[in-house]
C-alpha cells in the first residue's frame, strides 16, 4: 500500500504526529502530559528546542487551558496545535464547543484511551466519540503513515472551512508501535499546505469583540453556518485527499471499500481494527465466503453517501464498534443505520469489542462474521470476546 | 451595537460572533460587587524600624540603581545611614517578610552600600532659619543629633551642647572604631552641622553653663545626655582591685589613650558593652574571658556582636559570677560562683540562683564591668523634669504640655536608660516633632512606625514571580586581619550584589511598578502612567486577578458600597 520513499523512518504513531505538526509549521502548541500522549508535546518541545520548529510552546496546568490557549491565538491567527488522550480530552470538553462555534482551525491529535472509572490507560473509543456534537472533525486512522499524513490534511481542510479536526488514533497499538513511515518532502507540504491567513482575527490595530454575547436573532444562523461548513467539508475532505495524492502518492478516502465487489456481507470497522480486518477477510475469501469490509475513516462529517454507496450491494451489514454508547449502542452502528435509513433496508448488526484495550484479534472478527453469517435478523447488541 | 441592525440573511453574518467595531462602549454597569481598590500597606522592615525609613522605596531605588535618591530617600526619615548601616540592630530584617520565603533582605547593608557611594557627594545646603524659637539641644548621641537634624530642617535655629571634646556621644565613645570607622561618624555629623546647627564643644551643663541659663536663651530644650553611668556590682574588694566600669574602658580605647590591662582580663556581663570591651581588649593583644550569670539564649547583646566576639577568640563562661576580688602579686584573684537557671524574673528571663559549694577562682590581670549603664539625667536636672516621669518615656500628649509649661523635654537613652541608636534617633525626631507642634499648632501626622499592627503580613503577598535565591551577606575581614588592629570588620556589598540583593525585596505592601496588574487584567482596565497605576472601573468586571497578580499585595478587593 505505501511505498517508502528515501526518508523513511520507523517512528511510532506518537511521533508520526509530532512530525505532522512539524511538517504543518505549526505555530502555537499548547498541550498538558497523558499518558499514551505524552511523547507526541515532548518530541514537539524538543523541535521548538532545537530550532526546527518555529513555535511558541505554551505550558499550562490543564488541558482545558490548553485549549483556552489555542482558542486565543488562534483567534490571533496562528496555526495551532495540541495532543490529549481520555482524561485531558474530556477536561476539554467546554473549549472543544468554544473553538468550534468561533470557527478556528485547530488541529489536535487524540490518543484514544479508555476513560475511568475504572482507571484505564489502554484504547476504545469513547474519550473521543464522546465529543462527537462539539463541532469538530474527526479522523480516525489506521497506520503512522496515515497518522501522519491525516494531520497535514487536516489543517488544509480545517481552514478551508473554519473547524476545528481531532486526529484519532489508538493508545499504543498505533501510539506507541513503531512502523516505517515515510517523510513528505517540507518545501511540497508548503505547497500543499500555505500559511494561514484568515479573513478574521484578533488584531490590536483593528479592536473588535469575539465570541460576544448573540440574541435569538442571529444565534441559529451560525449554527446553520457551522453545520453547512461540515457539509461543505466533505467535498474539502476529498479534494484535499485527491490533490494529496497528486503530491505524495497516497490516498486514503473518506471510507475506504475492501473486497467489497459482490460482497453479501460487509464488516464495518475504524482505526487499527481495519488492519485485523483486512487479513481475516483475505482468509474468508480464499475459503469462498463473500465478505466485504468497509473502514470509515471520517467520522465528522459523516461520510453517509459514500457509506451508503460502498454498502449498497451488501446483504447484510456488521459494524464492530470499540465503544459503547451506554442504552443505546455501538456508535458506529447507529451512525451506519442512520446513514442506511430511508434508502437502504438491509440488517445492521452491531458489535462491541476490544473495550479497555481488549485485542481485537483474527478470531474476534471471525466470529463477529460468523454470528452475522448465521442470524437473518440482528437482535440485541451483541458483545464480542467477553468473559462468559 | 446599533440595535437597528438586522442581518437579513445568513450570509450577510460572518462565520463567527464578531463585533463590528472595539467594545469600549460595552461597560460593565452595575453587576460587579466587588471592586479593586489601589492602597498602599506598612511594610513590616518598616514598620519595625523605630526611624520609620521607607525600606521597599530604598530597596527598589537601589535596586534601579537610583543610588544618590535612596540615600535622599533614607534622610526623609533618619540624618545617619552610615551609621545605622553599620551599628543597628536591625529590627527591619527580623521582620522582614522574605524570611518565610528564603532568607531575610539584607537591609543593613544595603543601607550602608547607599551611605558608602554618597560618602563624597556634597551635603544638603544650609537651610534657611525662618523660624524665631531658638532650641537648644543637650548632648550631642543621636538623640541629639535626630533632634537638631529634623528642627533645622524645619528652620529653626539649633544649639548643641556637648560636654566631650567631640561630638557624638555613645556613638564616639561607646562603639569601637571596628564597629563604626570614625571618619563615617564625622561625615554625617558634619552634614547636620552644615544644615546650620551650631555644636558648643566642651561645655557642660552645671559648670560652664547652668541650666538655667539655657532657660532664659531658649524657647525649648531637648535633654538627650543619654546613659553614661555605669552600675557596679560593688563587688568586696572591688576598690583595691584593679577593676574599670567597660564604658570607662572603651572611652578611653576610643579617645587613643587605651588603659593597661595586661594579659588575662576578665569581662562581667553580657551585653553589648561587654561584648565591644571583650573585642576591643582583643585587640590590645590581652585575652578576654567574658563571664555571664545566665546562659548564652539570655545575653542581651546583638547576637551578630556574641558571634564574631566568639569567632574571633573571645573565651565565654556562661552561667558564672564573680563574688569577691583580691589582689594577689600584681595580679587579682577573683571569686566567682557557678549559676542555675531559676523561675522567671520581671524581665521574663529566668534568674540566675548561684549554687552552693561551687566556689572557684579566676586568676587575671584586670576586671572590666559591663553590668548595665543609667542615665545622669538627675544630676543634671535637678528637679526640673516631671520627677515622677523623669526616667520613662513621655506620651506625646504629656510631652506637650510639658513643653508648653517651658518644661525641658528629654529623650533618647537619658529618658529610657541604655537602648540602641535607631531608638535614639527615632526619639530624638518624636522630640523634635512635638517642638515643631508646640510652635506652629500644625496636628501632628501619626508615623508609620507608630501604626498598630505589624504591617502587611507573608499571607498577604502574591509570590508567584519570585524564585528563591540566597542572601548576599556583606564580606567579612579574616579574623587575623580583624584582631591585628581596629579596622572595620564588615566590608561593603558591591554595587552588583547590592543591586541584586535588593531586588530580592519583595516590596510589601508598596507599589514598585512591576506591571503585573496592567500585564494580567484581562479588560484592559489598568493603565499605566509615571507615578503608578489607575483602575478604569467603567471596564473593570471585579474579577481579582489584579489583586492575585500583585506581588506586594498593594491592591485589595473591596465590595461595592464599602
Amino acid at each position: 500500500m505505501t511505498t517508502l520513499s528515501a526518508q523513511a523512518k520507523v517512528m511510532t504513531g506518537n511521533h508520526a504526529v509530532s512530525h505532522g505538526a512539524l511538517l504543518s509549521r505549526v505555530q502555537v502548541i499548547s498541550a498538558y502530559p497523558i499518558t499514551p500522549q505524552t511523547q507526541v508535546v515532548e518530541r514537539l518541545g524538543r523541535f521548538c528546542e532545537e530550532g526546527r520548529l518555529e513555535a511558541r510552546f505554551i505550558r499550562v496546568e490543564s488541558e482545558h487551558s490548553a485549549m483556552a490557549a489555542l482558542v486565543g491565538a488562534a483567534t490571533a491567527g496562528a496555526r495551532t496545535f495540541t495532543a490529549t488522550s481520555s482524561q485531558g480530552l474530556a477536561l476539554m470538553h467546554e473549549m472543544l464547543h468554544w473553538a468550534a462555534g468561533a470557527r478556528l482551525p485547530i488541529v489536535m491529535a487524540n490518543v484514544n484511551r479508555a476513560l475511568g472509572p475504572p482507571w484505564s490507560v489502554w484504547t476504545d473509543q469513547n474519550d473521543s466519540l464522546s465529543q462527537r456534537d462539539t463541532g469538530w472533525m474527526q479522523i480516525y486512522c489506521e497506520s503512522n503513515q496515515e497518522v501522519l499524513d491525516s494531520l497535514i490534511q487536516a489543517y488544509r481542510v480545517a481552514e478551508k472551512v473554519s473547524l476545528p479536526v481531532m486526529l484519532v488514533l489508538d493508545a499504543f497499538v498505533l501510539s506507541h508501535t513503531a512502523e516505517p513511515v515515510s517523510l513528505p518532502n517540507q518545501e511540497t507540504v508548503d505547497c500543499y499546505l500555505p500559511p494561514y491567513q484568515p479573513e478574521w482575527k484578533l488584531d490590536i490595530a483593528d479592536p473588535r469583540s469575539f465570541s460576544g454575547l448573540t440574541t435569538p436573532d442571529t444565534y441559529m444562523e451560525f449554527r446553520f453556518k457551522m453545520q453547512e461548513a461540515m457539509e461543505r467539508a466533505l467535498e474539502e475532505f476529498e479534494a484535499a485527499d485527491a490533490e494529496f495524492q497528486a503530491l505524495f502518492e497516497r490516498r486514503y478516502g473518506l471510507v475506504e471499500a475492501y473486497r467489497c465487489e459482490d460482497a453479501e456481507l460487509i464488516l464495518v470497522t475504524s482505526s487499527t481494527a481495519t488492519s485485523t480486518a483486512r487479513v481475516v477477510i483475505d482468509e474468508l475469501r480464499e475459503q469462498g465466503r463473500p465478505i466485504g469490509l468497509l473502514k470509515i475513516r471520517l467520522f465528522r462529517p459523516f461520510p453517509a453517501r459514500q457509506v451508503l454507496e460502498a454498502l449498497s450491494t451488501a446483504r447484510k451489514v456488521a459494524v464492530l464498534d470499540r465503544n459503547i454508547g451506554f442504552g443505546a449502542g455501538g456508535i458506529f452502528a447507529q451512525e451506519v443505520k442512520a446513514a442506511l435509513y430511508n434508502h437502504l433496508q438491509i440488517p445492521v448488526f452491531g458489535f462491541v469489542a476490544g473495550l479497555g484495550g481488549r485485542d481485537i484479534t483474527p478470531a474476534v472478527l471471525r466470529e463477529v462474521i460468523d454470528y452475522a453469517t448465521d442470524h437473518a435478523q440482528p437482535e440485541d447488541l451483541v458483545w464480542i470476546g467477553g468473559k462468559p | 451595537m446599533n440595535r437597528e441592525t438586522r442581518f437579513a440573511t445568513a450570509s450577510d453574518l460572518p462565520p463567527m460572533a464578531v463585533s463590528r467595531s472595539d467594545t469600549t462602549a460595552n461597560k460593565t454597569g452595575s453587576w460587579r460587587y466587588l471592586r479593586p481598590v489601589i492602597r498602599e500597606k506598612l511594610a513590616p522592615c518598616r514598620h519595625a524600624c523605630p526611624a520609620g525609613t521607607d525600606l521597599p522605596r530604598v530597596l527598589r531605588m537601589i535596586g534601579e540603581g537610583r543610588w544618590r535618591e535612596a540615600h535622599q530617600l533614607i534622610l526623609e526619615e533618619n540624618p545617619l545611614p552610615g551609621v545605622c548601616g553599620r551599628v543597628c540592630y536591625r529590627p527591619c530584617e527580623t521582620a522582614c517578610n522574605r524570611r518565610h520565603f528564603d532568607e531575610a533582605a539584607s537591609i543593613q547593608a544595603l543601607e550602608r552600600f547607599v551611605a558608602d557611594v554618597c560618602f563624597d557627594l556634597p551635603p544638603e545646603a544650609a537651610q534657611p532659619q525662618r523660624r524665631k524659637e531658638r532650641i537648644a539641644i543637650i548632648g550631642t548621641g543621636p538623640a541629639g543629633l535626630s533632634c537638631a537634624y529634623f528642627l533645622a530642617r524645619e528652620g529653626f535655629p539649633v544649639t548643641m551642647i556637648e560636654a566631650a571634646s567631640k561630638p557624638g556621644g555613645m556613638l564616639r565613645t561607646g562603639i569601637p572604631r571596628y564597629r563604626l570607622p570614625r571618619r563615617v561618624l564625622d561625615r554625617e555629623i558634619g552634614n547636620i552641622a552644615r544644615l546650620g546647627v551650631q555644636i558648643l564643644l566642651d561645655c557642660r551643663v552645671g559648670e560652664q553653663v547652668t541650666l538655667q541659663q539655657l532657660q532664659q536663651a531658649f524657647e525649648a530644650i531637648f535633654v538627650a545626655t543619654g546613659a553614661h553611668r555605669s552600675v557596679s556590682l560593688d563587688l568586696p574588694g572591688g576598690n583595691r582591685a584593679k577593676i574599670m566600669p567597660g564604658l570607662e574602658f572603651l572611652k578611653l580605647v576610643n579617645a587613643g589613650q587605651p588603659p593597661e590591662i595586661g594579659k588575662e582580663v576578665l569581662v562581667i556581663g553580657g551585653g553589648n558593652t561587654a561584648m565591644d570591651a571583650a573585642r576591643a581588649a582583643l585587640r590590645l593583644r590581652s585575652r578576654p574571658l567574658v563571664a555571664y550569670r545566665r546562659s548564652r539564649a539570655e545575653m542581651p547583646a546583638v547576637p551578630d556582636e556574641v558571634e564574631q566576639a566568639e569567632s574571633e577568640g573571645v573565651a565565654f563562661q556562661f552561667l558564672a559570677s564573680p563574688l569577691r576580688l583580691r589582689k594577689r602579686n600584681g595580679r587579682i584573684e577573683v571569686e566567682m560562683i557557678r549559676m542555675e537557671l531559676g523561675e522567671m524574673d520581671s524581665s521574663g528571663r529566668p534568674r540566675p540562683v548561684s549554687v552552693p559549694g561551687s566556689e572557684f577562682t579566676l586568676i587575671v590581670d584586670s576586671v572590666l564591668e559591663a553590668v548595665g549603664e543609667g542615665s545622669e539625667l538627675a544630676d543634671l536636672a535637678q528637679g526640673l523634669l516631671v520627677s515622677e516621669k523623669g526616667s520613662q518615656v513621655l506620651s506625646e500628649k504629656e510631652s506637650l504640655q510639658f513643653l508648653e509649661a517651658g518644661g525641658l523635654l528629654v529623650g533618647g537613652d537619658a529618658a529610657t536608660g541604655a537602648g540602641t541608636v535607631v531608638e535614639a534617633i527615632a526619639s530624638g525626631k518624636r522630640a523634635a516633632r512635638q517642638i515643631v507642634s508646640r510652635f506652629s499648632r500644625e496636628r501632628e501626622v501619626v508615623r508609620p512606625a507608630e501604626e498598630p499592627g505589624t504591617g502587611i503580613p507573608f499571607s498577604d503577598l502574591h509570590l508567584e514571580t519570585f524564585t528563591r535565591s540566597p542572601r548576599k551577606d556583606p564580606p567579612h575581614r579574616s579574623v587575623a586581619e580583624r584582631i591585628a588592629r581596629f579596622t572595620e570588620v564588615v566590608g561593603p556589598l558591591d554595587a552588583a550584589a547590592a543591586v541584586a540583593e535588593a531586588r530580592r525585596c519583595f516590596s510589601c505592601g508598596v507599589c514598585n511598578q512591576c506591571d503585573n496588574c496592567w500585564v494580567f487584567c484581562p479588560e484592559g482596565a489598568v493603565s499605566r502612567g509615571a507615578d503608578g497605576y489607575r483602575l478604569n472601573l467603567d471596564y473593570c468586571k471585579g474579577c481579582g486577578i489584579c489583586v492575585q497578580e500583585c506581588p506586594g499585595g498593594v491592591i485589595s478587593l473591596v465590595q461595592e458600597g464599602q
